[in-house]
């Protein structure tokens, strides 16, 4: 282990995140808009999430077959840690002057709105670069805000974006209709890429001082991801194909049926990884069959069949486990298929801190992934999750905007600011007690 | 692009357009242009794609391989190559200058060492201890250059009980380690068995999703570490390990399982925690549905004209739809319905409806499944630039996906593709440690470049 990870996990809250004192604004909803700027939170950022009141984010009533944990949806949950929770109706006139208002005092504002919405709210890029010419601007949705499809108001999501891009039509086994993922993946991994375009600008604004817009659609990013397809395509004049767990560019690369049922992958193209299988399975003859000889000859078609015909008839006699253990004494990669048990209970991830029970003034102790970026001398941290609507109004207001007690009363009596619905995910949790976790209330 | 229907807001989409248009990105300064990057990554796309996003934004990225080249360039369907390489790696080889350097000798690691002193960052994807054994990892190259920030990227991370396993990186196998792979794909009917349904099992992305997603992480910690740097000075190392990047982007299934002892297993092209979400068949295909919201859902019902019959007007949540029972049943009623039209029927009737239905603006998603074919030749990416060849000088007109996000100041962009193993040899090495015609003949007498 390099002496620099000797102590990170023991150590990780003695150092600040790297996105110390880097505000951000964020009038997201569902999954696409809010991941990101979770992913600056667990850097260190300070997260202001703006919710319409009363019932906020949508994603407070979704659930997996209708299990909620404490009346909240366990996304919401997942996918909004370390954030301020504001509630503020931006259709408001009043409100949109706050918004600017708080904008003064931002680094960064995310929104992930229809096309031309923010400019109908009077807080399109326009206005606030009129207030804070620094500002980095990000609007994420479906289509972008110019072209045909956005043109068309059409909605968008993250199935959307697998179906549009070819990702779900790559992602199936041949001769069967496409598979969606189980994941929101384009949700997901747009939000991790606008964050990337977030940061490039905070660097370039450091250097010139320079604010900029940022575009962004969720179908267009996961396009980026598909490397090899496009210039197949081009080359050989022929639609790529998907050809199920089989990795079509890398031989041996594939998913395994075991003895105990259970499933593992494994890959060897290197020589000696190639050799370490071959091994393994008692056939080192194999290593030098010319049909194997290299890893270019070995990924023909007829060749990569032959190859993994072999390999599934051995690994029907061994269980996933075992296979998992050759690969480690042989020098090949292979990996049993983990499920959600294995996420928890795994050894690895738990001593990395990858997977940990927070302690959470609302919602008690749960277990949650933590950011997956290990940085030695700025930690990222996961702390606390989510907030009823309009949970941190008054820590807002009067610690950033310096608002007196009277004056947010009458925010409140005009309904510019605003709380939580009496529903489930917007309310506070049962179980709360009235006052555990608010900051600056009276 | 064919005539379609201008927005109301057609001034605001020009306007954007005016400021943001790929089609301008070369007149525009570069992020990242005071960067310099080495990407010594090893078997394993992640680092290409990590250092791909790094010189999309301008950073002077040298590509370090084995004298011959990393097997990455061999990576491609039936081994097709395009000049001695193969279509993965010349779409993540973009922006970069190619060099050759044998690490597995004395001299090359002491050249590696020298060039490290010049780097601000640095990516590598040795199974863990590989770097540090050599002498050239962290704690090492730190030493000399406290400012670097050393980027590793590995299957089991740099610490942590199976991090010594030393195995290299690969997607298929991060994918099934990450949890993902295991609650995605056909469900096996009760009675089956896989040898009758080798399709209903678990499975994995297609793309390299797990390489992809723990590139672009270790894209976001390089970025945000530089901004600690440029803070204090100081620069430091970064540990991403492909499955838990990847099961990072996994949402319920960890806090299920703990709270509930779930274990989140297949459901086929429904969606296990949202209604309505699904794949749907269609009279030529298949198309995605999507209402998150219950005015969505009831939108669509009147599309397929059953308001009335199915009490539309009685729904009051979408709550009961999120169950599993009622998602089958409903998807059994749906089936037949959309299969009486073709995808690109279903979607003009959701755009329709958006202008003149009962629930009007409110309308579902409608996305036909289309092969990655119609995605290159669908006019609207072409418009917004995705899928702009690049002009190489060695390999050509390229297409690549590039114009992943649009921007009016620092937008990425791809210059060149690609160029051989070692192409780049006599200007790096010239421009950064001063070696000539006569030092460099020599390493390559010796085999180290």
């Amino acid at each position: 282990m390099p002496e620099v990870f000797k102590d990170y996990v023991r150590e990780k809250f003695s150092r600040p995140g790297p996105l110390r004192g880097v505000r951000v604004l964020e009038v997201c909803t569902l999954l696409f808009g809010p991941s990101g700027p979770s992913f600056l939170a667990e850097m260190g950022a300070e997260v202001i999430k703006i919710e319409l009141p009363p019932a906020g984010d949508v994603t407070r009533s979704l659930n997996p077959f209708g299990w909620l944990y404490r009346e909240q949806g366990p996304m919401f949950m997942h996918i909004n840690p370390n954030k301020y929770y504001m509630a503020l109706d931006l259709h408001i006139d009043i409100a949109q002057q706050i918004f600017k208002e708080l904008c003064v005092k931002a680094d960064i504002v995310e929104f992930n709105l229809r096309p031309a919405v923010t400019n109908r709210w009077n807080v399109g890029y326009e206005d606030i670069r009129k207030v804070n010419p620094q500002i980095i601007y990000i609007e994420k949705n479906g289509f972008g805000q110019w072209g045909r499809y956005a043109e068309e108001d059409r909605p968008s999501n993250d199935g959307a974006a697998q179906a549009l891009s070819g990702y779900a039509w790559m992602s199936s086994f041949p001769g069967q209709p496409p598979l969606k993922q189980s994941i929101w993946i384009c949700d997901y991994y747009g939000g991790l890429m606008g964050e990337v375009a977030v940061l490039a600008a905070l660097h370039h604004r450091r250097k010139t001082g320079k604010g900029q817009y940022i575009e962004m659609s969720q179908s267009e990013n996961i396009m980026r991801t598909m490397g090899w397809i496009w210039p197949y395509q081009q080359f050989t004049g022929k639609g790529a194909e998907p050809t199920g767990n089989r990795d079509q560019c890398i031989c041996p690369a594939d998913t395994f049926l075991c003895r105990d049922n259970r499933f593992v992958a494994l890959a060897a193209p290197a020589p000696d990884e190639f050799k370490g299988l071959c091994t393994a399975m008692g056939k080192p003859e194999l290593a030098s069959d010319p049909r194997f000889r290299d890893h270019a000859t070995r990924l023909k078609d007829e060749n990569a069949m032959a190859l993994l015909k072999t390999i599934a008839d051995w690994a029907r006699t061994k269980t996933a486990d075992e296979i998992e253990e050759l690969s480690v004494r042989n020098g090949f990669s292979a990996s049993r298929l983990h499920n959600g048990k294995d996420m928890l209970e795994n050894p690895h991830r738990r001593e990395r801190d990858f997977v940990k029970y927070l302690d959470d003034p609302l919602y008690g102790r749960y277990a949650e992934h933590c950011f997956p970026v290990m940085m030695s001398k700025t930690p990222p941290k996961i702390k606390w999750t989510v907030r009823p609507v309009g949970f941190d109004n008054d820590y807002i207001m009067t610690k950033i905007l310096g608002r007196s007690r009277s004056q947010l009363d009458e925010l409140y009596m005009h309904g510019v600011l605003g709380r939580w619905k009496d529903m489930q995910g917007r309310r506070p949790p049962k179980e709360w007690d009235g006052k555990t976790g608010a900051i600056l209330r009276g | 692009m064919t005539d379609y229907k201008r927005a109301k807001w057609a001034q605001w989409a020009d306007h954007v357009r005016s400021l943001d248009d790929p089609a301008k990105n070369y007149d525009k300064p570069e992020a990242l242009d005071d960067l310099v990057v080495i990407d010594v990554s090893s078997r394993s796309m992640a680092g290409c794609y990590c250092s791909s996003l790094l010189a999309e934004l301008g950073a002077e990225t040298i590509r370090i391989e084995p004298p011959g080249g990393d097997i990455v360039r061999t990576y491609s369907p039936q081994g097709i190559q395009q000049k001695g390489t193969g279509f993965a790696y010349l779409q993540e080889g973009r922006n970069k200058f190619h060099v050759t350097l044998d690490l597995e000798t004395e001299e090359g690691r002491e050249i590696f060492r020298q060039l490290a002193g010049n780097a601000d960052v640095i990516v590598e994807t040795f199974p863990a201890g590989k770097m540090d054994a050599w002498g050239i990892g962290y704690d090492a190259l730190s030493k000399a250059n406290p400012r670097l920030i050393f980027t590793s990227i590995s299957f089991l991370g740099q610490f942590g009980p199976d991090s010594g396993r030393g195995q290299y990186d690969y997607d298929n196998v991060s994918q099934a380690r990450s949890g993902i792979q295991y609650g995605t794909g056909e469900v096996l009917p009760e009675g089956k068995t896989a040898d009758e349904m080798p399709w209903a099992v678990p499975t994995k992305a297609g793309p390299w999703i797990a390489w992809s997603v723990s590139g672009t992480f270790a894209a976001l910690g390089i970025l945000a570490a530089l901004h600690h740097r440029e803070e204090t000075g100081e620069g430091q190392a970064i540990d991403v390990s492909t499955p838990e990047a990847y099961q990072r982007l996994h949402d319920y299934a960890l806090h299920w399982y703990a709270d509930q002892g779930v274990v989140q297993e297949r459901f086929s092209n429904l969606d296990t925690a949202l209604w309505l979400y699904g794949f749907f068949p269609t009279k030529d295909g298949g198309v995605f549905l999507g209402g998150l919201r219950l005015e969505m859902w009831k939108a669509f019902v009147d599309i397929l004209g059953k308001w009335d019959e199915w009490e539309a007007d009685s729904w009051t949540t979408l709550a009961p739809f999120m169950k599993k029972d009622w998602q089958l049943k409903y998807q059994a009623m749906i089936n037949p319905l959309t299969s009486r039209f073709t995808s690109e029927e279903l979607t003009r009737k959701s755009i329709e409806y958006a202008r003149s239905g009962r629930l009007a603006p409110i309308t579902p998603v409608v996305a036909e499944i289309v092969s990655p074919w119609k995605t290159m030749h669908d006019e609207n990416w072409g418009d917004r630039g995705i899928f702009t060849p690049v002009q190489d000088p060695f390999f050509g007109s390229v297409v690549c996906a590039q114009a992943q996000w649009k921007a009016t100041e620092t937008p990425p962009r791809t210059k060149w593709v690609c160029r051989p193993a070692g192409h780049d040899n006599d200007f790096i090495y010239l421009r950064y440690l001063g070696y000539g015609p006569v030092r460099l003949a020599e390493l390559k007498e010796k085999g180290v470049i």
